[in-house]
């Protein structure tokens, strides 16, 4: 019974085998029941392993396992050769990994839709206008210009988006919500207050967008009315981080901006609102936003003011209404609505309302960002094609070295379609295990890329990162492209194998010409190689001439400190002393050596531009310079000298003031002829000349080091709702963040300190879309560099191990170690000096397509090309270095006795 | 004749059998021997496989019972498409065997 039964243990595969097996057994037991002897029953039965073989064929069963079959014999194979198995799954990971970062982060920044029920049927409301609407003062979020000299924007004043919700029936319904999000101060418990952003929404917003809060309620109409009892809902991470995720959220009083308000709801987890990239933590009903800021002018309107348009519109089209005829309803009472009573109004300029695509919401990031995003992608479509250069290589010398074995079962008459779906399943092997891989280290990478885009930013500034389906999806197709890329060529050329052929290379005889296909792949990867680098380089090159562009003012030793007295509230009369306080106390520190308040901290990426009137010239909107208000010892401070004339005085320091402070592209472009002092100007396309030049100072940069110089002109000094306070300091000023804090709780524990910056770290920020890119292409650049100079030293390794005979007898004749080497690294050469040829106009398409992002850099910037190539050749010597060391420590009699 | 007509064959015998009512493999084997009168010899390397594949194309179902001896066996049984099948290509096997006989005899 021993081999019978180990028969039948054999081919246990489940189940259905045991089944089979019963069956065939009870078949044997009736035959001996029915008198025959048990041997001749077993005899005339047959084989029981062939009709067991061949019933289970009958079903899908044995499709499965047989396929199951192949997969562990894949498996066996690939751990026959556990150094390159384990090769090609790193690198895999490496490849995989870094695409399924950065289409995570693509995905969640620019492709994945709104987390809103049906995005598609979402449209979001603009408008264009001939010139600035008359009616409004003040319009937030995009506006720019179009052809034909229009005006596009899309935020209306709020009391006219209520009016238009409630009459238009044309849409199933019209939400509002903030253009832009604000900064506000929440405390919740005795906690002390933290600096968030507030997306202020109207009523119908959670229900118009489909979005029901996990806990709590939506807001409802009657509660965007202004003098409505303050209500609000937090996102799900504040609920969690701050209130500890308790269910009693919901009955808390939260302050904000020292106003207390209820918590009526708590958003879902993922739902970070309308802009992918910004997740304000606070929603609240639009008509709060007058209840939380209030102007800083005591003496301000105390309602909503109509000529502030902050409010953008979302709908939700009708499925029994066309997109055009509903828009053309809203346009048509918008326009009836829009112009207050009173206001004169020239034909055809009144804003005309059309709609856009809302499925993503607003543009998350801006233009910069997303050309970044693109080229990293770029980038690691670039090192995923060299992995796959690399593990089609490593599997090629191994299919090679297999031939014998192919050519072998060939010829026992094993099916070719069947070697080649071997093959096949072996890649697909590495690349389940390189995708899952790929899948681990993506998230990591995706996280870092995630933290590194946003150090200098603020909390609100997210992206809902999250391994879903979407990014899994991407990652498992990436990986059978590639492994169906890298598979296929050794899977062709093994299952190719001739006996014939393949026998009679076996007498390991000199092999003049060596394979082409390999030699021709790592060059391809040298190419490759040498535009990931030179994109590297240019990135690099053109951060460092952006962090040397001069600026004009001394960037070392200088901090901003800031606060916001109006969040305590203070009116402006009481700012006034407070700031003369602060700016008093911090003077008195040690290590302080002049401090100043100063209304636009310098390239911090905000500011002001007003378009200049100047007596004598045109008119023309656009053309002006930027605008500061500054202190008395501003100048002194920021370290900008003096030209003629005298800065701003003490004195000047009043609401009626005249006198500004220009600097000299200023003067060049505005009053190049004669002595500025005592010109005057006005700001605004009516005629007007309110300011007269008391001074001229040295040129600086004020909010980009990227844009051609933009003329400055500075204004005394005037609080308004935040104050920031230069401080030029003796040493590192980052060492003084925690006395200054102090010093500014002690003169009001009510305004804390809210921002602290170095000049140094405000430029850092204001670059940081160019550093993320720098950093992040010279570390895959550094991924490139390692894949080429693998490839290449596992390419010369393979072709030494197989000339191994050859360099016996070289050497038996009587070469030198150094003519072995030699040998080798001309090899070498060759295949680098394909790969340069190959990657030079590669490199410079890789320089034109990065050509937006360049700063005062051409395609082929010399010393980048130079310095690419140099590191390319440097290394590939440094790898070729290995294999070669190897071949010439040959034992001459130890090779040759191998034949 | 080609291997599928021989299968064809031995299904049609199969169905046959289990026409009388279910039954179990040895039985079924059992039956076609002795309605043949001893001349076809169903092997069990032919009979399993086909009960395998009838059993997938729908033409016969199985199940476990216990037989009187109160062993476990596996029982198969005539579905109705087996049924038609029958019809079909019994009566079509009977030209075929007819025809084939009527020129073995002219000769």
């Amino acid at each position: 019974m021993g081999v019978w039964s180990r028969l039948v243990r054999t081919f246990r595969v489940g189940h259905y085998d045991a089944d089979i097996e019963e069956e065939l057994q009870f078949h044997l037991d009736m035959d001996v029941a029915g008198g025959h002897h048990p041997r001749e029953a077993r005899l005339r039965l047959g084989s029981m392993t062939r009709i067991h073989e061949e019933t289970r064929e009958a079903g899908i069963i044995e499709w499965l396992d047989s396929a199951f079959r192949d997969v562990r014999l894949g498996w066996r194979q690939l751990r026959r050769t556990p150094g390159l198995s384990l090769a090609v799954v790193l690198s895999l990971t490496i490849g995989i990994g870094a695409n399924a970062a950065m289409f995570s982060l693509v995905d969640a920044a620019i492709l994945r839709p709104l987390p809103v029920s049906d995005p598609d049927s979402l449209r979001l409301v603009a408008w264009t206008n001939v010139g600035f609407p008359p009616g409004a003062d003040n319009i937030n979020g995009e506006f720019r210009r179009t052809e034909g000299g229009k005006t596009q924007s899309a935020a209306i004043p709020a009391s006219v988006y209520r009016r238009l919700a409630r009459e238009q029936t044309a849409f199933r319904a019209l939400m509002g919500f903030g253009a832009e999000t604000d900064a506000i101060a929440i405390a919740t418990g005795g906690s002390p207050a933290e600096q968030v952003r507030v997306q202020y929404v109207s009523g119908n917003f959670f229900q118009g967008l489909g979005v029901e809060p996990v806990r709590g309620r939506p807001f409802n109409e009657g509660e965007d009315r202004v003098g409505a009892e303050p209500v609000v809902i937090v996102s799900h991470r504040y609920w969690r981080n701050h209130m500890g995720g308790l269910p009693d959220a919901l009955d808390r009083i939260v302050r904000i901006n020292a106003i207390p308000a209820h918590v009526v709801g708590i958003a879902p987890p993922g739902f970070f609102g309308v802009r992918a990239g910004e997740w304000p933590d606070v929603f609240a009903p639009l008509a709060m936003k007058v209840a939380f800021q209030p102007g800083a002018s005591a003496d301000g309107p105390r309602g909503e003011d109509d000529r502030n348009w902050w409010v953008r519109q979302m709908a939700r089209l009708n499925p029994d209404v066309s997109e055009a005829a509903a828009t053309a309803q809203v346009a048509g009472q918008f326009r009836a609505m829009a112009v207050p009573e009173g206001v004169q109004v020239e034909p055809g300029s009144i804003p005309d309302l059309f709609t856009l695509p809302g499925r993503h919401g607003l543009d998350g990031l801006n233009r910069a960002d997303t050309e970044a995003l693109w080229i990293l992608m770029r980038l690691v479509g670039v090192v995923l094609l060299m992995v796959c250069v690399n593990v089609a290589n490593l599997l090629l010398s191994r299919a090679v070295g297999r031939q014998r074995e192919s050519a072998v079962r060939l010829a026992l008459g094993a099916a070719r379609a069947r070697l080649l779906r071997q093959h096949l399943l072996e890649g697909a092997i590495l690349a389940l295990l390189g995708g899952i891989g790929g899948l681990a280290v993506g998230y990591v990478i995706a996280q870092s890329i995630h933290q590194l885009f946003q150090t200098g930013r603020d909390v609100g500034s997210a992206f809902d990162l999250h391994v879903d389906l979407r990014v899994v999806g991407y990652t498992a197709a990436l990986s059978f492209l590639t492994a169906l890329l890298f598979g296929l060529v050794p899977a062709l050329r093994a299952s190719r194998a001739d006996l014939n052929d393949v026998l009679k290379a076996q007498s390991k005889t000199v092999r003049a010409g060596l394979p082409g296909l390999p030699r021709l792949l790592v060059s391809t990867q040298i190419a490759l190689c040498l535009g990931a680098l030179v994109a590297a380089g240019l990135l690099g090159r053109s951060l460092e001439k952006l962090k040397t562009t001069d600026i004009g003012f001394d960037r070392d030793n200088l901090a901003y400190a800031s606060m916001s007295p109006s969040r305590a509230g203070y009116t402006e009369d009481r700012i006034r002393p407070y700031v003369e306080r602060v700016a008093a106390e911090l003077a008195r520190l040690p290590g302080v050596l002049h401090v100043t308040p100063v209304q636009t901290r310098l390239l911090s990426g905000g500011g002001n531009h007003a378009s200049l009137n100047i007596p004598g010239r045109p008119y023309q909107q656009g053309v002006g310079a930027h605008m500061n208000r500054v202190g008395e010892d501003y100048f002194q401070t920021l370290g900008i000298p003096l030209v003629s004339g005298r800065t701003v005085r003490a004195d000047d320091i009043r609401p009626d003031s005249e006198g500004v402070v220009v600097d000299e592209l200023f003067v060049k472009q505005f009053f190049p002829d004669g002595s500025p002092l005592g010109r005057r100007f006005g700001i605004g396309p009516k005629e007007n000349s309110g300011f007269v030049i008391v001074g001229v100072v040295g040129n600086s940069r004020y909010n980009s080091l990227r844009n051609e110089p933009v003329p400055n002109f500075y204004q005394p000094y005037r609080p308004g709702g935040t104050v920031h306070f230069a401080i030029r300091t003796a040493m590192d000023a980052s060492g003084l963040a925690e006395s200054i804090r102090r010093v500014i709780a002690s003169v009001d524990p009510a305004v804390p300190l809210t921002e602290f910056h170095t000049q140094a770290g405000l430029i850092d920020r204001n670059l940081r879309t160019e550093r993320l890119l720098s950093f992040v292409s010279a570390a895959f650049g550094l991924v490139a560099l390692t894949l080429a100079a693998v490839g290449l030293a596992g390419l010369l390794a393979y072709l030494v191990a197989r000339r191994t005979n050859e360099i016996g007898v070289r050497m038996a004749l009587g070469a030198a170690s150094g003519d072995v080497i030699r040998m080798v690294l001309h090899d070498s050469m060759s295949i680098v000096v394909t790969g340069i040829l190959l990657g030079l106009p590669c490199a410079y398409a890789v320089g034109r397509s990065l050509r937006a992002s360049l700063f005062r850099l051409e395609p082929l910037d010399p010393p980048t090309a130079g310095l690419s190539l140099a590191g390319l050749i440097l290394v590939a010597v440094v790898a070729a270095w290995i294999p070669a060391r190897r071949a010439a420590t040959i034992n001459p009699i130890a090779a040759l006795r191998q034949e | 004749m080609p291997k599928a007509e021989l299968q064809g064959a031995l299904e049609l015998l199969v169905l046959k059998s289990l026409r009388r009512g279910p039954n179990h493999g040895f039985a079924i084997a059992s039956y076609i021997q002795q309605a043949s009168d001893d001349v076809l010899r169903v092997e069990a390397g032919s009979l399993y496989p086909a009960l395998h594949r009838m059993t997938e194309a729908g033409l016969i179902s199985a199940g476990w019972q216990m037989t009187d001896a109160g062993r476990r066996a596996r029982v198969y049984a005539i579905t109705a498409k087996g049924r038609r099948k029958l019809d079909a290509d019994g009566k079509r096997w009977q030209a075929v065997a007819t025809a084939v006989a009527r020129i073995l005899r002219a000769t």
